[in-house]
């Protein structure tokens, strides 16, 4: 990681701030700080650079032309535009014109990788960001096994109730319900969060 | 709050370029489709405009001219109606032949009223210098009644005011298209009453 930046509070407002207003310098600023996280969540889901920064590049150009569309009373910026990139990325994965072969492979890799997604190694920890990703994995870690996999597989792969039951073999009702409660736990234990700060 | 699970996947460092490309594509100028748009609007406005106004003319120089051919075919039948009810009309029917053809003049003779109607069925058509010219036979010798070009094949209708003095009979001669004072051409039929 290249001299990360690390933001205030109240420089988090700012830039918000100067991209509702169309500063373009604040565009690039977002992109040092916030690129890493959506490169690494778009990499997780689409299993491919190229395509993960296609995924970059959509993601900015949404954020861009739509920053007024977020309301801070409803959250923080950081959550909304990592949804915006989970959505593009999922978007990407469904595009895929081998994805059900390509699926077969990710259903593999995804077999290890929802069991346990290891938290970024130790050097990472001077990007900005960093304490959130801990509080995440830690919030995750919590959650049974049971629940953590259907979390997983809802989150990055994108799969309905219906497939996420298919995929594990369990009953649709079961799979819904520890849905629910997995996000309920999730929910009371990010509720603290705020963007990142130091 | 789950939207911060996105925070579970390891972050990545982009490449170098990434960022550059990245801002160059979010910060390009937007393809404006308003030009293009007001452009096409206007130009359908445009012919929309001019096919709503042609068709606004249109239909008032048709709705005119149907009010005249109603009048006209009113007062037809009014004419009509009044020759073949009145009680002094006599009806004269002329074979003739034209250009080969055989057809016929009828002449409803309303002696009460002083009028003609005449019709002319089968009548060939005439040739773009002539006309058929259709005569009274008066005492004081032939007067014209009317100057009739016939240059479609189709029966021809008309009402005439006879002249003082009574009539004797009808005739009918090819004259030249403006018609003649007196004929002078082959005569179609000569019939006194």
């Amino acid at each position: 990681m290249t001299s990360p930046k690390r933001l205030s509070q109240e420089h988090q407002r700012s830039l918000e701030r100067r991209l509702k207003a169309g500063d373009e310098r604040a565009l690039g600023e977002l992109f040092d700080v916030i690129a890493p996280w959506i490169l690494g969540l778009a990499l997780h889901i689409v299993h491919d650079e190229d395509e993960a920064e296609e995924v970059v590049g959509d993601v900015f150009v949404q954020v861009w032309r739509h920053i007024k569309q977020h309301d801070a009373r409803r959250g923080p910026l950081v959550p909304w535009i990592l949804s915006i990139a989970r959505n593009r990325s999922l978007d990407a994965l469904r595009r895929r014109r081998r994805w059900w072969r390509k699926s077969a492979r990710l259903e593999q890799a995804h077999a290890v990788d929802v069991a346990a997604i290891p938290p970024a190694p130790p050097h990472e920890a001077a990007v900005p960001g960093w304490p959130v990703h801990r509080e995440v994995h830690a919030a995750l870690a919590t959650l049974p096994e049971e629940q953590r996999r259907v979390v997983l597989l809802s989150y990055f792969e994108g799969l309905s109730h219906r497939e996420i039951a298919q995929r594990l073999h369990q009953p649709l009702g079961t799979v819904k319900t520890r849905l629910r409660t997995a996000h309920q736990r999730l929910t009371e234990s990010l509720r603290h969060l705020k963007d990142w700060v130091e | 709050m789950t939207d911060w699970l996105g925070m579970l996947a390891a972050p990545r460092n982009p490449r170098p370029d990434l960022k550059g490309r990245v801002l160059a594509r979010a910060l390009a100028p937007r393809r404006r489709w308003g030009g293009p748009l007001a452009a096409a609007a206007l130009i359908t406005l445009a012919v929309g405009g001019g096919a709503a106004w042609w068709a606004y003319r249109t239909i008032g120089a048709l709705t005119t001219e149907r009010a005249v051919l109603a009048a006209r075919v009113g007062a037809l039948e009014d004419t009509v109606a009044t020759f073949l009810h009145g009680p002094a009309t006599r009806l004269i029917q002329i074979p003739v032949s034209t250009g080969g053809r055989v057809g016929s003049v009828t002449i409803f003779a309303d002696s009460a009223r002083h009028r003609w109607l005449v019709r002319c069925d089968g009548l060939a058509p005439n040739a773009r210098d002539q006309a058929y010219q259709l005569w009274f036979i008066t005492e004081r010798g032939m007067s014209t009644a009317a100057v009739m070009p016939m240059d479609e094949d189709r029966p021809m209708v008309m009402a005439l005011e006879m002249p003082p003095g009574g009539v004797l009979g009808a005739a009918m001669s090819i004259e030249p298209r403006a018609g003649s004072a007196s004929p002078s051409g082959p005569m179609v039929f000569h019939r006194l009453l």
